[in-house]
């Protein structure tokens, strides 16, 4: 057993898992059952058709995985882990206003220097490499439009 | 020996200085495309279509061949150092190739790996299509969707060996994902499914995002624990002569790298298999063969075995391309129309009235594959530089790389979302020790599996006769079921001394 793993004390992700997948699965039947139809007399498989047959087989694993999630150790999710997915979190809030670029460019800065503690120098460096590929590669050579957001537009457009 | 000639004619075609150069810019351009993830090489081709425009239609499709078929070399390079694959033919490479960089700390071998294997499975690909070419083609013709499916199913049962130590979870896992690959427009009717109104999820869940933030955003979210670990090992190796291989190595991956060169040329004929579904069979069938290492902890024969598929996958797609005016792939499909833009037309005919053309291209696949492979090579030891940046600076530099490569694949802010929402299930199962690989094999091949298996059903009117009534599905299901049944009579095999039972290597 790993520093970062203990064993399950009691209902946690292991369970939740397998329940979300059941509760997915039985949707996904219900839906290709009676929305999207499953197999038609004369034209064979419908657009449910593979989809109930996937959903089916999901279902029985779901239970299978639910039984033997009690026996299963329960992981450890590090809080600053979560410290990535929130700053991609905050970049896609912040390209709505203020532009995809300048929001990793300010993430990138951000991170290095207040987060990371880097020196001026470093930070400098490894923004100004990560900017180059960025403009360099994806904008002006491949040319991307990414977006400007809703300064940049309320401003020039 | 007509072919030779006709062969070495193209050489003459190719070597102008113009040729030349237009073979050298592809490939430079091929390698950075392939590394950066999220581009790949049909927006690739795409993007660099209209720069053709100037060009003598020779010269230009010299450029965008060489250019295609770099890219496979390319995308290998960000999936063995940072565990992002730049294109999809690289995911399964990823799975051998940054344990090897990272684990065994041979960064510098297992890109020299990937290289020659792509050497290889591309030089095998170019000798088929020089001798085979239109012949091949007319082999292609012959998989309809029953021959298809079967092919398919026997891809797809690798699963079972990638699904891990809990086989329960892994079949959950990519039972889960096969159904989120069947969201967005169903393929054959063109009806909404599963979209549940939303205008993005019509489309689909798009490929590239989803393996970026599966494979690569949650691997930056794991590195987070690691972030202050000092990264030194690879920076003591940062000369060509560190990174070779040993002639051990080189025994290793040469097997698998001519098997699979000679079963990915094979799969880049077939219509819409393409160099990802022949990197995944390539793997699939290393794992019937012997490997010093076990696949997925570093294995030189799993990076040869899926590197050399996708190469000889890309020389293949040429075959019906050019003899028949079918294409393979996207990518096919761009370059056709690339053909067709410059006034040409693919078919039987295209090696009668436009030989120059043709076996100029065909000439220059030889020509890029050598110097990618130089390129490649040289450029190795700068390459490795990457791993020996602290983790610290890594977590923003990857981050960037997912939202732009994600960004860059739709022109949408919905390919982002995609990766980071994909990225956190993909950490959040991984902690969960849910295995992923099998999901990227999942999600490639369920919906080419469900369209040929539709297809076929309609076809016979719903009877399972259509998979055994034609000689290659019915070779075909045969094998399904050998692979499917051996672990079930594999100790009876035992019992009556008709196999042998190997102790592995400790």
């Amino acid at each position: 057993m790993t520093n970062t793993e203990r064993k399950t004390s009691g209902f946690g992700i292991n369970q939740i898992i397998p329940i979300v997948a059941a509760v997915m699965s039985i949707a996904f039947i219900w839906l290709g059952l009676n929305k999207y139809g499953f197999w038609h007399s004369a034209k064979g498989p419908m657009p449910g058709f593979f989809p109930v047959v996937i959903s089916v087989a999901m279902l029985f694993a779901s239970i299978l995985a639910f039984v033997f999630s009690f026996k299963e150790e329960a992981p450890v999710f590090p809080v600053a882990n979560w410290l990535v997915p929130l700053s991609v979190a905050c970049i896609i809030g912040a390209t709505f206003l203020i532009g995809l670029i300048p929001s990793v460019a300010v993430y990138v800065l951000v991170w290095l220097k207040a987060y990371e503690k880097c020196t001026w120098k470093t930070t400098l460096i490894t923004f100004a490499a990560i900017m180059a590929v960025v403009i360099g590669c994806f904008v002006l050579w491949l040319g991307v439009p990414f977006p400007k957001g809703l300064i940049y537009n309320a401003l020039f457009s | 020996m007509e072919n030779i000639e006709l062969l070495l004619q193209g050489f003459a075609v190719l070597f102008t200085f113009q040729n030349i150069l237009a073979t050298i810019l592809g490939a430079v351009l091929g390698l950075i495309i392939g590394a950066m993830p999220g581009i790949g090489s049909l927006a690739g081709v795409a993007l660099l279509l209209p720069l053709t425009y100037k060009f003598n239609p020779t010269t230009a499709i010299i450029m965008l061949g060489s250019l295609y078929y770099a890219n496979m070399y390319g995308g290998a390079f960000s999936a063995i150092l940072l565990n992002i694959p730049g294109d999809s033919p690289a995911v399964m490479t990823s799975l051998d190739g940054y344990p090897m960089a990272t684990v065994k700390k041979r960064p510098g071998q297992a890109l020299l790996t990937s290289n020659l294997s792509s050497f290889i499975g591309g030089l095998i690909g170019m000798i088929i299509l020089t001798f085979t070419g239109p012949a091949l083609a007319n082999v292609g013709l012959k998989f309809g969707p029953a021959e298809m499916t079967a092919l398919l199913l026997v891809a797809m049962t690798s699963i079972g060996w990638l699904v891990g130590e809990n086989p329960t979870r892994g079949v959950l896992l990519t039972m889960f994902v096969i159904m989120l690959a069947s969201m967005g427009m169903d393929t054959l009717s063109g009806s909404p499914r599963y979209d549940f109104g939303s205008i993005y999820l019509l489309g689909g869940i798009p490929f590239t995002p989803f393996v970026i933030g599966i494979v690569g955003f949650a691997q930056v979210i794991k590195l987070m624990e690691d972030r202050n670990i000092q990264t030194k090992a690879a920076a003591e190796k940062l000369t060509i002569r560190g990174s070779m291989i040993t002639r051990h190595d080189f025994r290793r991956l040469l097997p698998p790298a001519l098997r699979s060169g000679f079963l990915g040329t094979f799969v880049g004929v077939l219509p819409g298999a393409g160099a990802t579904t022949a990197a995944f069979l390539g793997y699939a069938t290393q794992k019937s063969f012997k490997s010093e290492e076990p696949l997925g902890t570093g294995a030189i024969e799993g990076i040869a075995a899926c590197e050399a598929a996708n190469n000889g996958a890309a020389a293949g797609a040429f075959a019906p391309l050019l003899a028949l005016g079918i294409p393979g792939s996207g990518t096919g499909a761009v370059l056709l129309g690339g053909l067709m833009m410059w006034g040409l037309n693919p078919g039987p005919l295209l090696f009668v009235n436009e030989p120059d053309f043709a076996w100029g291209l065909i000439a220059s696949l030889f020509l890029a594959n050598l110097i990618t492979l130089a390129i490649a090579w040289g450029v190795i030891p700068f390459l490795i530089k990457i791993l020996s940046v602290p983790t610290k600076l890594l977590i923003p530099c990857i981050t960037v790389v997912c939202i732009v490569g994600s960004y860059s694949t739709s022109n949408s802010m919905y390919g982002v979302l995609v990766m980071f929402l994909s990225g956190i299930l993909g950490y959040v199962m991984q902690k969960s020790r849910y295995a992923t690989p099998p999901v990227l094999l999942a999600f490639v091949l369920a919906p080419l599996l469900e369209s040929n298996m539709r297809k076929a059903f309609i076809i016979s009117r719903g009877s399972l006769n259509i998979f055994f009534a034609k000689p290659i599905s019915l070779v075909l299901m045969i094998a399904l079921f050998a692979i499917l049944l051996f672990p079930v009579v594999r100790p009876a095999l035992v019992k009556a001394g008709l196999i042998k039972i190997k102790e592995p290597k400790s």
